[in-house]
């Protein structure tokens, strides 16, 4: 029951802010001169117009709701890592490597290369966290550069060491996976692929885990008042470390399934072009950190690319479309008005009292 | 006759909640008027109305004769109004001059004069014999020189009206002896002061008329011939205090025991502190807050770590440990800022009052924090304590609950760890009596029961009421040792401002 | 060392300016206690809309101020959301650096009707500048002179932020809005009106970081273009503790680094490796920076 009261309420503000980003998306339709209906039509139907662009959007967001409920993990916490981008693509690379060089049968390679995709994410997290713990060196900085270094590592490694150099142009990207390893499609030539059913399978996990656990509950109160968290005995870094390594390793995570699931090599620049990590950060925001909202707030968002995608096939507006709904919609998802923004203003009468 | 400032029937509703009921108050010029009340009787919603930071809902200001407005502090300060809030107003990083000048400051076309801003200081200073070096940072002052700073800004600020805010409650004795002498000549040199507070002795000395606020109604107005501290008093509460039980003559072995606690951060905190609290026992240590008792307290829960010496809980040394290790070894504490380190105020009071409990035992069904079983006992603590949790019950936001019923949840979470030992730092700070009354009943239960308690407070009367023996802490030594029976406000009070008293032993074993 | 050489410290001096501009509008809105994260997206729109400027107006003053312009209605924005909505900065930060590159890839199609970038072999860029005095010492002159307007204003923009900070009363009371807000306005400090002035001002600074950026270093607008200045700008304003002259340094420092990498990638080095160096080196460089920028929590 409360459950679902939660749920509801975490609901109401995005709503409210897809509805205004909408909006935001017909004034720039208009600016370009196109119908706003039939634009809006267009982006429906690349979304959602048939199974084959249904399927397409749910793959999109796998890795978008793998990282989201990593994020969503780590803002719980109170820790802002903004480095899912760095440890979705350094557990991707490491992954793929596993995947072509370890000598093992299919079905161990791939569980090899999961493992090895989420632990390397997750380390490259931990990194940051420690030097935080260690040096305080502030973890919204520190995340930030180390994604330029694990984006820029993994590139060298498939321009030169790893590169396929078996096709005729010499792209920088690492030679195909064997078939035994990729991630199976869950519907015979559609995109989406069994990383999905991880991804759901992980948000509720984690929905479970900070609902009703100990360490749940550590994560929630640390996150709400840090000082109160350490009084009551809650050990702040270890949790800290802790949200850092689950949160990088679910980009990680979101890496590997991507590779496993749909490019089946890693190739430089196809996690990072579709700013898979940047949207995942949005759909937190817009789902409030919650892993249930996450679900749905991650494939809304990848509908929106999928069916720009669709707009910018049929008509002359661009793809850039989405990029500005999507911005607009955090905007206002952060903006504390609807009745969130009214409760501040009635808490803040009520708490005089106190104070007389 | 014009008074200097009149309010009139000032009212002032929050929801359903009247902070002032119809409160008037008159003001003459070189007069001292003190506003007294217990916490939540509604003095500081009158002064807010009065300094423009909060409106009336109905009532008027007259301000010599005309009836005025004031839509904020500024609009407060150009009519003559300021005020010394009990929270100083003060940036650390600029100097003494900075901070007195602010909001109008010398200046030439734009630039600021920093080298006049030095001079009127100086000139004011001595004009009301409020001595204050312009130069230093306002952070390295004393507290007492900070609120000298901020006295010397309102009258910078041209005020003919100052408002004090608990001036007192921060103050070494010497200091609030001085502070006394300040005020008067102020008043003396035709200036008008408001003092608010409720430690009656200062009123007597100082004011000349005295407003008594009670639930947010005056309920006594008086010039201080006709009246005295136990009418006041009277006045203030409206009833009859609650006895507290009787307190067992109990003789317990020792539980805490402190030794030669040191601390250093660049500068010596805590210095070789040394002392034991027994079973059926409330130790009470007084002094002057920011005098080592809050890394005292943090130290002991593990909250902080320490360079030398050693905390020993039920004859388990804790020193350095974790916090969640000295809980388990069996310490409760009931913080000394009840928003800061007592409770998550977005939270709700179940996730409130669940803190210390989410890995007990008692309350886990394989990995799952069994949340009916706690909800039961959380119960049970809100009808114990009447806690008023307002229409949502349990899941009702913390930061909701006024300062009283919030402070007895967390006594309540604390008392229900069943700890032998239990630290209790401002256990009261700001609570209503009859809040006040409960957790002073609890403590000494508690303590009847056989379990010994720390007991940190800076209201010495607190301090009396409760506690079997007395240390008082001053520059982050144990500065003297008192029993129940020797003890008195005045011994107290020498050594908490560093004095020395005959026959009190010096080492607090 | 043959890559070690005066004309490295002159494009070093190239290289630093819209760091520098965009670090000193940061400094500007943490002293008024707001961590602005949206520099990055204030910067590529300035730079977006010195190239439209200039395309359409065919004047370089006028570009440069509709890049400032541009980017001061995108700092409205965010204070408007961060101050009138009490929305989290470090939030509308993001999102601000999402619309800024939603929009101006978006307006590329729709304006020139490219993709991916702009380049007009007729449009001029800003001019650079010979100083006359020191035309003729041969270092100085190398180093000093022949950079474009904006390289001299970034420079003189630290200054004059110094002298704001601290010799003015305005100045003064914006230091006082960022130690402690609650006392600013109890003093009657309009403490918002300062805390939008800052940001509107940060707002400048970054539109002509922008416009420095295709304007001044190269003569076109590539979508993404400002490629982490605006972050690398954070750290240096991190670095240079909010400090006009501090930044300056810190500016240096990565502007150095910028111009270095640039420099090695003639060299056996993979490119990957050099693009990497400021980086790395400003995580190594945070090691040393003991006292923490207040502005910075890691709380949502």
């Amino acid at each position: 029951m409360v459950a679902v009261k939660e749920l509801c309420k975490s609901l109401v503000q995005p709503l409210l802010a897809v509805f205004i980003g909408l909006l935001t998306g017909a004034v720039v339709i208009a600016a370009v001169g196109e119908s706003i209906i039939g634009t809006y039509q267009e982006l429906w139907k690349g979304a959602f117009g048939s199974f084959y662009f249904f399927s397409s959007t749910l793959a999109r967001a796998t890795p978008i709701m793998l990282i989201a409920l990593g994020l969503a993990l780590a803002f719980r916490a109170g820790v802002f890592n903004l480095g899912a981008e760095g440890q979705m693509v350094l557990g991707a690379i490491s992954a793929t490597l596993v995947a072509i060089y370890l000598p093992a049968p299919g079905i161990v390679k791939m569980l090899a290369a999961l493992v090895t995709g989420i632990a390397m994410g997750g380390l490259w997290s931990l990194m940051a966290g420690y030097m935080e713990a260690k040096f305080r060196i502030p973890l919204l900085i520190s995340t930030l550069l180390l994604n330029y270094i694990a984006v820029l590592f993994a590139s060298y490694l498939v321009t030169e060491p790893f590169q396929d150099k078996g096709g005729s142009a010499a792209l920088a990207q690492t030679v195909m996976l064997d078939k035994s390893i990729w991630l199976p499609k869950l519907f015979a030539g559609m995109s989406v692929h069994a990383g999905f059913l991880i991804a759901l399978a992980a948000a509720l996990l984690l929905f479970w885990v900070l609902r009703f656990t100990p360490f749940g509950y550590e994560v929630k109160m640390l996150g709400q008042n840090p000082f109160f968290a350490q009084y009551g005995g809650i050990q702040r870094i270890k949790v800290m470390l802790t949200g850092m390594f689950a949160s990088g390793a679910f980009a990680g995570l979101a890496g590997t399934v991507e590779v496993l699931g749909s490019h089946y090599r890693f190739v430089d620049g196809a996690l990072t072009v579709p700013n898979f990590a940047w949207t995942g950060l949005m759909a937190t925001l817009l789902a409030n950190s919650n892993p249930i909202g996450v679900i749905f707030t991650s494939i809304l968002l990848a509908a929106f690319q999928t069916g720009a995608m669709g707009v910018e096939r049929n008509t002359e507006v661009p793809l850039e479309l989405a990029s500005v709904i999507q911005a607009v919609l955090i905007l206002f998802i952060s903006a504390k008005f609807s009745y969130t923004w009214w409760k501040q203003r009635k808490k803040k009468g009520g708490n005089t009292h106190g104070v007389a | 006759m014009v008074h200097r400032l009149e309010m009139r029937e000032m009212t002032k509703k929050y929801g359903d909640f009247t902070a002032n009921d119809k409160v008037s108050i008159t003001l003459g010029e070189g007069e001292v008027h003190a506003i007294v009340g217990e916490n939540g009787a509604g003095k500081t919603t009158l002064m807010r109305m009065l300094y423009g930071m909060e409106q009336p809902t109905s009532g008027e200001m007259v301000l010599h004769g005309k009836p005025v407005v004031f839509r904020g502090p500024d609009d407060a300060i150009r009519h003559g109004i300021g005020m010394v809030h009990q929270h100083f107003m003060l940036f650390g990083e600029f100097s003494v001059a900075e901070n007195i000048v602010i909001g109008y400051e010398p200046s030439k076309s734009g630039f600021f004069q920093r080298k006049e801003a030095v001079a009127k200081v100086r000139e004011l200073s001595e004009q009301y014999r409020i001595p204050v070096d312009p130069l230093a940072r306002v952070a390295s002052c004393s507290i007492g020189e900070q609120q000298r700073v901020e006295i010397l800004k309102v009258l910078y600020q041209g005020a003919d009206i100052i408002v004090l805010d608990e001036p007192t409650a921060v103050l070494t004795p010497l200091e609030v002896k001085d502070l006394l002498k300040t005020i008067r000549h102020l008043a003396d040199s035709g200036k008008s002061v408001i003092l608010i507070t409720h430690k009656l002795q200062e009123v007597m000395e100082v004011a000349d008329r005295i407003t008594v606020l009670r639930g947010g109604k005056v309920t006594g107005s008086v010039a201080k011939e006709e009246t005295d501290v136990d009418d006041l008093a009277r006045l203030m509460v409206g009833r009859e205090l609650q006895q507290l039980s009787e307190r067992l003559p109990l003789d317990g072995k020792p539980l805490l025991q402190v030794e030669n606690l040191t601390i250093r951060d660049k500068q010596l905190l805590l210095d070789r502190v040394s002392f034991a609290v027994h079973h059926g026992e409330i130790v009470g240590i007084a002094g002057v807050s920011g005098n080592g008792q809050s890394e005292l307290l943090q130290a002991i829960s593990g909250l902080r770590t320490v360079q030398e010496g050693t905390v020993r809980l039920g004859g388990v040394d804790v020193t350095n440990q974790s916090v969640a290790k000295i809980r388990e070894t069996g310490l409760s504490h009931i913080p000394e800022d009840r928003y800061l380190w007592g409770a998550a105020k977005t939270e709700s009071v179940e996730e409130n009052a669940l803190m210390g409990y989410q890995r007990k035992a008692a309350y886990n069904r394989r990995g799952v924090i069994a949340r009916d079983a706690f909800r039961r006992v959380v119960q049970e603590w809100v009808k114990r304590f009447a806690i008023k949790t307002g229409s949502r019950q349990l899941q009702e936001q913390a930061g909701n609950l006024s300062g009283g019923n919030l402070q007895k949840l967390i006594v309540a979470r604390e008392l229900g760890h069943q700890t032998a030992f239990l630290m209790a730092a401002e256990p009261t700070r700001g609570v209503d009596i009859g809040a006040m009354e409960y957790i002073h009943q609890a403590l000494i239960e508690k303590r009847n029961s056989g379990d010994g308690i720390l007991l940190v407070s800076s209201e010495l009367s607190e301090i009396l009421a409760l506690s079997d023996r007395i240390l008082v802490m001053y520059k982050g030594k144990i500065a003297g040792e008192l029993s129940r029976a020797e003890a008195s406000e005045e011994k107290i009070s020498v050594l908490m401002a560093g004095g020395s008293i005959h026959g009190s032993s010096q080492r607090a074993m | 060392m043959e890559w070690l050489d005066w004309s490295l410290i002159s494009s070093t001096i190239r290289m630093v300016t819209p760091i520098l501009l965009a670090a000193l509008g940061g400094a500007l809105c943490s002293r008024v206690g707001i961590f602005n994260v949206g520099l990055e997206g204030l910067i590529l729109v300035g730079a977006f809309s010195a190239i439209v400027g200039n395309h359409f107006t065919g004047s370089l003053i006028l570009a440069v101020l509709i890049a400032a312009a541009a980017s001061v209605l995108f700092s409205l924005l965010f204070s408007y959301m961060t101050i009138g909505l009490k929305a989290n900065e470090i939030v509308v930060g993001v999102a601000i650096n999402f619309l800024a590159l939603g929009i101006t890839t978006f307006a590329l199609r729709a304006i020139f009707d490219v993709k991916g970038a702009f380049y007009d072999k007729d449009m001029a860029g800003l001019p650079r500048l010979e100083i006359p005095l020191i035309h003729d010492i041969p270092v100085v002159c190398e180093i000093i002179s022949g950079h474009s307007p904006l390289v001299y204003l970034a420079f003189l923009a630290a200054i004059l932020l110094y002298i704001f900070l601290y010799r003015t009363v305005t100045g003064f009371r914006v230091l006082a809005v960022g130690m402690n807000p609650v006392a600013a306005r109890s003093l009657g400090l309009k403490a918002t009106r300062l805390q939008v002035m800052a940001i509107l001002l940060c707002g400048v600074l970054c539109g002509v970081a922008g416009a420095q950026l295709s304007l001044g270093q190269v003569t076109m607008f590539t979508e993404g273009m400002t490629a982490g200045r605006g972050f690398i700008a954070l750290v240096a304003m991190m670095m240079g503790q909010s400090h006009p002259l501090g930044i300056l340094a810190s500016s240096l420092l990565f502007g150095f680094m910028d111009a270095l990498s640039i420099r090695l990638q003639g060299f056996s080095i993979p490119t990957q490796f050099t693009s990497m160096l400021p980086y790395v080196l400003t995580i190594a460089a945070m090691f040393f920076l003991k006292e923490k920028n207040r502005g910075v929590g890691s709380n949502q």
